[in-house]
């Protein structure tokens, strides 16, 4: 068994509210793995964590508290790296009952320390594409320029004029038309789509061993969505470019990741295959994996009268999480023999399969 | 046999830039017509769903009805009464009946007053009442959207998006709303968040007897809630018809295109006839004479782009094909 | 090395912490300072008008000339006339008091006017009073003033209405800025939609919301200047002239003692000036950072 390309390990991201002189536990205790070429989507609502995830591990978390504890193991010419490296000579965190409540952090060289890491990291081992791509460009300097910038930061090319070839190449690659012109276009003068597009290359013109995409397609056109996922798909089979892909639009997850992961409240509820987790069965589900699948507006999800199957109550406010499951209060499968567990001990991820994870306790044998 | 509620015919609305925003147009007084000769009707206790890609100018319409801001030329007929050229004080009276729901969530919403004095306010912006009869209908309004109490004392900025929506949706309530026009309610909420708005809504047109016109670029959403959908493009209806058969039946090839893409983002296997999409971009510095759709059209292409179909004497304008369904196209499908 | 702590386990939304509890230290004295000179400039000017003075300020006492503060019988001395130094002082806050509330009444108001005017109509009406207001700022201000002065007598209110009206294309800009910023945001739409008047937008939604600190502001700062320019002309002897008393006048009269090694006629009412001018800006830079919720610290 090769070492995943990514292992993430009992991730905690907190942040604190000074008004309510509490934690948000924005991602309270996540694991997961991506090997080498594959994609692993990473599905969940607003509040869940997965966006905190992701900017965690390229260590762009600048609000105190931050990483508060976890690895991450990524691999890098065969040797395996712990970008929190070096985490715990700076952090100190105490509890009661299993639930962190004090942190004592040395900000300022926990900074210096992840600089020091993620210099050599992002952009050239790790790339990062985010949604709304007009405002993640820099719309001062043409996209040509920016794409350019990215090559000759992040690879051996040294020579502009080279890399100015290469960017014409990338442009080339992500399908934008009439790359020459495109290249001397600033992001105001192209549509969302096409920014995507120019984000693709730079992030891939680093050539990073992993691509990590936020909501690469929200805000987009309908019908541009589905082509920037063809060209992630094509990306993927040219390239074998390995990709976290975070979204909360199940139908493009599906289309590209071979395995998913499914965020609530800060932690991974559901984690396996995509066509197990994804399935029409809706049976060997957590309970909140097939209420988000049932809430999709399409015809089979209709009620007789003609209304979709909401979720009762609101997404969990991840600043007060409850004793026990966090999916608890919107529940509609918890049974009376597994109450009282479900309100006083949270489940841990359990394998119900080959490489299917479900963290509820209705699948404890 | 319910009545029309509202009525729009010939509805433009050009606006005149000076700068260019869209690179690639030459003139700097260009006047971009983003509403080019639009007319439909909405019935009492319907909801006509609006739909189309960003630019198609289906937000323009929406606030171009409710007068909120002037239209070019053309009709609006809201309850039988022409508003087009109303003044503002007679428009006033009426107000309260025709509302809009925003897509930004943040809007309605003061952000330095709470959720009780915007209700409030609404509530006593046509009609004075005396405290006690304003709470009443309040609480009334609360139970309507299914709202917690304890939201009352709470700032815009300490509501979830759901809340947000509701808070909005209230206030449109409060002030007699019958027609609704709804701009993108969705768009801005997560997946579970939005069966629950879209749940309500249905709710509060059953009660209410509400008409909306549903403005999504979610198809999915639009399908589901509305009576007949229309599908816009660059400032024109290109087909309108039943909710249930704009899917399946559809008789514009960019309607065909535009739900296909729904079914692309799911499938893997590449289909041959998906190639012939590959346009480049949905951009507004093309001029068009004649058909818009036709420098992307399939059908265009595949017909050995016709003359009919560029010539602005021939631009294609709705026609009725049977069953409530109708498509602006020389070639429908 | 920073350290947080969550004290139970269950959050619920605390009880509202208001609005002083939350401010910066530093702030809230600013602030009671500031009011402290408000109630004390306003006490003595009521106290000027009734006349309730422990002296005469115009009783001259040849035997007793500038004697120091805490003489007997005079609590801060006298001038180089023998007159009583605090009756002076408390005099002399006549001389500013209503030319200054004159001076921001219209600076806030035909500021504010015009610059709703501007930011809500926009077009024709914005670029003029742009211009217009442009070319009253671009006016120096003390010449304006001598104009006046020499055009008519060295009124104190006429100078006021004057320097009241300099400042109007500040109050016009940021009150513009203002509602430009907010126009964009939809809430103004919503309301307009709503059926809400157009006048109960501008006064309740934008002005008193979101306007009210910022006005607040000019006005203290509005004060302190027309404070600083009287005492300022009445030094240079234009505005009030002796025997009646303006701490400025006084500051004049009294410097020419300063060789002679008498400092206290000068000084006092110099002192005055400094602490009361100080007292208005610290009042609106406090108020600012509480009303716009500057945090501990920062």
């Amino acid at each position: 068994m090769t070492a995943p390309l990514l292992h993430v390990d009992n991730l905690h991201t907190y942040f604190y509210s000074s008004g309510k002189q509490a934690f948000i536990r924005s991602v309270d205790g996540v694991a997961f793995d991506i090997a080498e070429g594959e994609t692993l989507g990473l599905v969940g609502e607003s509040g869940s964590g997965k966006s905190i995830t992701a900017l965690s591990i390229m260590g762009l978390i600048s609000e105190g508290p931050g990483v508060i504890r976890g690895n991450i193991h990524f691999k890098t010419n065969g040797t395996i790296q712990n970008l929190l490296e070096h985490l715990d000579t700076y952090v100190t965190v105490s509890g009661q009952n299993n639930r962190i409540m004090q942190v004592n952090k040395d900000l300022v060289g926990w900074e210096k320390n992840v600089d020091k890491i993620m210099r050599d990291i992002r952009g050239k081992k790790i790339g990062m594409i985010f949604q709304n791509p007009k405002s993640s460009l820099n719309p001062f300097q043409p996209v040509g320029k920016q794409i350019m910038e990215s090559i000759l930061l992040h690879t051996s090319v040294t020579n502009p004029e080279e890399a100015r070839e290469r960017a014409l190449t990338w442009l080339d690659r992500v399908k934008i038309d009439s790359p020459r012109l495109r290249f001397d276009n600033y992001p105001y003068g192209l549509s969302g789509g096409m920014c995507q597009r120019a984000m693709i290359a730079m992030a891939l013109a680093g050539e990073p061993l992993l691509l990590i995409a936020d909501e690469p397609t929200t805000g987009l056109d309908a019908t541009i969505q589905s082509k920037i996922i063809d060209l992630l798909a094509e990306l993927k089979s040219e390239f074998g470019i390995t990709i976290l892909l975070i979204s909360h639009d199940i139908s493009i997850i599906s289309r590209l990741s071979e395995r998913v992961a499914v965020m609530y409240g800060g932690t991974i509820v559901e984690y396996g295959p995509s066509r197990d987790v994804l399935a029409r069965d809706r049976s060997a589900k957590h309970p909140y994996t097939q209420a988000l699948l049932a809430s999709i507006p399409n015809e089979e999800n209709l009620t007789e009268n003609g209304y979709l199957k909401a979720i009762e109550g609101d997404v969990l406010d991840t600043i007060n999480i409850p004793e026990g499951c966090r999916f608890q209060n919107r529940c509609s499968r918890c049974t009376d023999a597994i109450r009282e567990q479900c309100m006083h001990e949270e489940p841990p991820l359990h394998e119900i399969a080959k490489g299917h994870h479900i963290r509820c306790w209705l699948f404890e044998s | 046999m319910p009545k029309t509620i509202l009525e729009v015919i010939d509805l433009k609305k050009h606006f005149t830039h000076r700068k260019g925003i869209f690179s690639g147009l030459k003139e700097k007084h260009q006047s971009i017509p983003a509403v080019d000769g639009v007319s439909f009707y909405l019935k009492q206790n319907e909801t006509v769903g609006l739909v189309g890609e960003s630019g198609c100018g289906k937000t323009t319409i929406g606030r171009t009805i409710l007068r909120l801001t002037p239209p070019t030329s053309g009709k609006i007929i809201f309850d039988n009464k022409d508003i087009t050229h109303m003044s503002h004080n007679e428009l006033l009276h009426l107000r309260g009946e025709m509302q809009m729901i925003f897509q930004d969530l943040d809007a309605a919403l003061n952000p330095k007053m709470r959720v009780r004095d915007i209700l409030k306010e609404a509530i006593t912006v046509h009609h004075e009442l005396s405290d006690t009869e304003v709470s009443a209908r309040m609480q009334d309004l609360l139970d309507q959207v299914s709202l917690k109490k304890s939201k009352l004392a709470n700032f815009p900025h300490e509501l979830s998006g759901g809340e947000k929506r509701r808070v909005g949706i209230a206030r449109v309530l409060s002030v007699g709303a019958r027609l609704i026009i709804a701009d993108e309610p969705t768009s801005a909420l997560d997946v579970s968040i939005q069966a629950q708005v879209v749940n309500l809504l249905k709710d509060l047109q059953k009660h209410l007897g509400l008409s909306y016109l549903f403005i999504s670029h979610d198809l999915r959403v639009v399908e589901l809630i509305s009576h007949k959908v229309a599908v816009m493009y660059l400032g024109k209806i290109v087909e309108i018809g039943l909710a249930n058969r704009i899917a399946t039946k559809a008789r514009h090839p960019y309607t065909t295109i535009l739900w296909s893409s729904l079914v692309e983002k799911q499938s893997r296997e590449s289909d041959a006839s998906r190639q012939v999409k590959t346009w480049g971009v949905f951009d507004y510095e093309r001029p068009y004479s004649g058909c818009r759709f036709a420098p992307r059209c399939p059908v265009y292409a595949a017909n050995g782009r016709p003359d009919v179909c560029t010539n602005p004497e021939t631009e294609p304008v709705l026609r009725d094909t049977g069953d409530a369904h109708r498509v602006a196209c020389h070639f429908p499908l | 090395m920073k350290t947080y702590s969550q004290h139970s386990l269950e959050v619920t939304d605390l009880p509202e912490i208001p609005l002083w509890k939350k401010a910066d230290k530093v702030d809230l004295l600013y602030v009671a300072y500031g009011l402290f000179i408000v109630l004390l400039v306003v006490g003595s000017y009521i106290a000027g008008s009734l006349k309730l003075l422990p002296y005469d300020p115009q009783d001259i006492d040849l035997n007793l000339m500038m004697a120091p503060p805490g003489t007997t019988g005079h609590v801060l001395g006298t001038d180089f006339m023998g007159r009583d130094m605090l009756s002076r002082l408390i005099v002399g806050i006549q001389a500013y008091f209503l030319p200054g509330l004159l001076a921001v009444f219209i600076a806030l108001y035909f500021g504010t006017v015009l610059g709703v005017i501007a930011g809500y109509r926009g077009g024709l009406w914005d670029t003029s009073i742009t211009y217009f207001v442009n070319l009253v700022d671009s006016f120096p201000r003390l010449v304006l003033i001598l104009l006046v002065i020499a055009a008519f007598k060295p009124n104190i209110y006429y100078i006021m209405f004057v320097v009241g009206l300099t400042n109007v294309p500040v109050v016009s800009s940021l009150i513009k800025n203002k509602i430009l910023f907010l126009k964009e945001k939809n809430f103004i739409e919503a309301d307009i939609a709503l059926g809400i008047p157009l006048k109960t937008i501008i006064m309740k939604h934008i002005l008193w919301h979101h306007c009210r600190a910022l006005l607040v502001i000019q006005a203290t700062l509005g004060m302190a200047e027309a404070i600083l320019i009287e005492t300022s002309l009445s030094y240079l002897g234009f505005g009030v002239q002796e025997p009646a008393a303006s701490w400025g006048n006084m500051v004049q009269s009294g410097a020419n003692y300063l060789m002679q090694g008498k400092f206290w006629p000068s000084t006092a009412p110099a002192l005055a000036i400094l602490f009361t001018i100080l007292g208005f800006h610290l009042l609106g830079d406090g108020l600012n950072n509480i009303l716009e919720g500057r945090k501990k610290g920062s």
